[in-house]
């Protein structure tokens, strides 16, 4: 609908940005949390929320499908399941942990004051520059691995209408959703200032999901952004090098909006291109949105003294996000929240290596954040 | 014979600007690790965190486990204090 304009994009980008931001931090909205809490004090109640919203996305995407006004179906970019998806969404899921948040968390955390997610966020451009070396040799092991082609969604799959497999299953999560309305599960009290109830802004990111969807043909998804950060950094150290770095010559986007005509082209070249259009506005709307919802608290602020151990850990797991979201073609934002509601295939997958990550990664790190207690308490 | 036995103490954690979830793995590692003196009223738990979550999942465990809790804002940070006359000696 405004493709045409990339202006027009870079304000819709920034606008959905500020306001995913400024509610994330609001209500701490942060999906590696979410998993791992599950798996290590058994606290579901931000995962009802999660699921809320997947729920969500995928009745605004049908209804929107349905009546034509989502002409690129499946989106662009969406790649076919593969093994090297599931071990990219396990690898991320071990990093969204040990980052303490995943590359959305880190970015509103970081937009908040928090120094541990900003060197998650240094890590999440060293993976991704990472990754860019070792990419021809991933993506043909990619290629060999890749099943279910050329069915790109489980009803493309079985060659049937989406709305046979998404109406049972929008029926049975009202069904739980309204049992656990009963069972007052969506609210909890907060004695923070300014809390919103993650339930809110977890329908109001569906929302945002769709209008991304909608106006620009794509959902929410930031990661390529991050390579491109790493291959403008590496023009401006090693612009010898990068030429030889085949990944960077590559072109994901590449397609003519049906309803604009407009020409989208853009990968993780060091380029200003639609990609950076779509995505740079975003990155940082969230963090932007983040910091003006913290300093309109009296929160924001910044604390460096934080024990070296868990600065490592952030770096390490940034980096761990920064190569696996480049494994798998996509981050967890971009598969929970955009391919999951139309059911793809690839992030069905995805989420099946995210899960035993997460698991992983929470043992991990409740290892690390004990010894290293426990270690500063014998020093007492 | 450790001063806490004869007098009630605060036992401090700054947790501000640490990653997630160590302020919740802490707190309980604390929680277990003073249960007695908890349990006593001779010691007081005391949290500085600027992690909004923590302030709903701190409490909600210490509750579950029998204690007082209590959340105040204080500048840019939240204080959690938690143990068995925590209320009383508030307010």
């Amino acid at each position: 609908m405004i493709t045409n304009s990339t202006f027009l994009i870079c304000l819709a980008g920034s606008i959905i940005g500020l306001l995913a931001g400024f509610l994330m931090h609001r209500s701490d909205y942060c999906v590696a949390g979410m998993f791992r809490d599950a798996f290590l004090f058994r606290k579901t109640f931000m995962l009802r929320s999660l699921a809320l919203q997947v729920v969500t996305t995928l009745v605004f995407f049908e209804i929107f499908r349905a009546l034509g006004l989502l002409p690129l179906y499946p989106f662009p970019t969406l790649g076919f399941a593969s093994a090297a998806t599931i071990i990219g969404g396990f690898i991320f899921g071990i990093g969204m942990v040990m980052a303490g948040g995943c590359v959305v968390g880190t970015l509103y955390k970081m937009g908040a004051g928090s120094v541990v997610s900003a060197m998650a966020f240094i890590g999440l451009i060293v993976g991704s520059a990472l990754y860019a070396e070792v990419h021809p040799w991933w993506a043909s092991f990619m290629k060999a691995t890749t099943f279910f082609q050329p069915a790109k969604t489980l009803p493309g799959l079985f060659e049937i209408n989406p709305a046979f497999i998404l109406l049972p299953t929008t029926c049975v999560a009202i069904l739980i959703f309204i049992k656990w309305q009963r069972e007052n599960k969506f609210v909890r009290q907060s004695e923070v200032k300014g809390y919103i109830q993650p339930w809110k802004t977890a329908v109001t990111l569906a929302l945002l999901s769709l209008l991304a969807y909608a106006l620009i043909g794509m959902p929410l998804g930031i990661t390529t952004t991050y390579a491109k950060i790493a291959a403008m950094i590496e023009t401006l150290l090693i612009p010898e090098h990068i030429g030889t770095v085949s990944f960077f010559q590559l072109t994901p986007l590449n397609i003519i909006h049906p309803s604009s005509g407009a020409l989208l082209q853009g990968g993780p070249g060091p380029h200003i291109d639609s990609t950076w259009a779509i995505q740079f506005p975003l990155i940082a709307g969230i963090v932007l949105g983040s910091t003006l919802s913290a300093v309109l608290l009296g929160e924001f602020s910044i604390q460096y003294r934080i024990p070296p151990v868990q600065l490592c850990m952030a770096l390490s797991g940034g980096i761990l996000l920064g190569v696996a979201s480049r494994m798998s073609q996509g981050c967890n934002v971009w598969h929970l929240m955009g391919g999951l509601p139309i059911l793809a295939l690839q992030s069905l997958v995805f989420i099946l290596g995210l899960l035993p990550g997460t698991w992983i990664g929470s043992k991990i790190v409740s290892h690390i954040i004990l010894k290293q207690t426990m270690r500063s308490t014998d020093d007492r | 014979m450790t001063s806490e036995q004869v007098t009630p103490k605060l036992i401090n954690l700054d947790m501000r600007g640490q990653v997630c979830p160590a302020c919740l793995l802490v707190a309980m590692d604390a929680l277990n690790r003073h249960r007695e003196a908890l349990n006593n009223g001779q010691e007081t738990l005391c949290i500085k965190t600027d992690n909004r979550e923590a302030t709903s999942t701190i409490p909600t465990t210490a509750r579950s486990m029998g204690y007082l809790a209590t959340v105040t804002r204080i500048d840019s940070f939240y204080q959690i204090s938690i143990g068995r006359f925590i209320t009383e000696s508030r307010e």
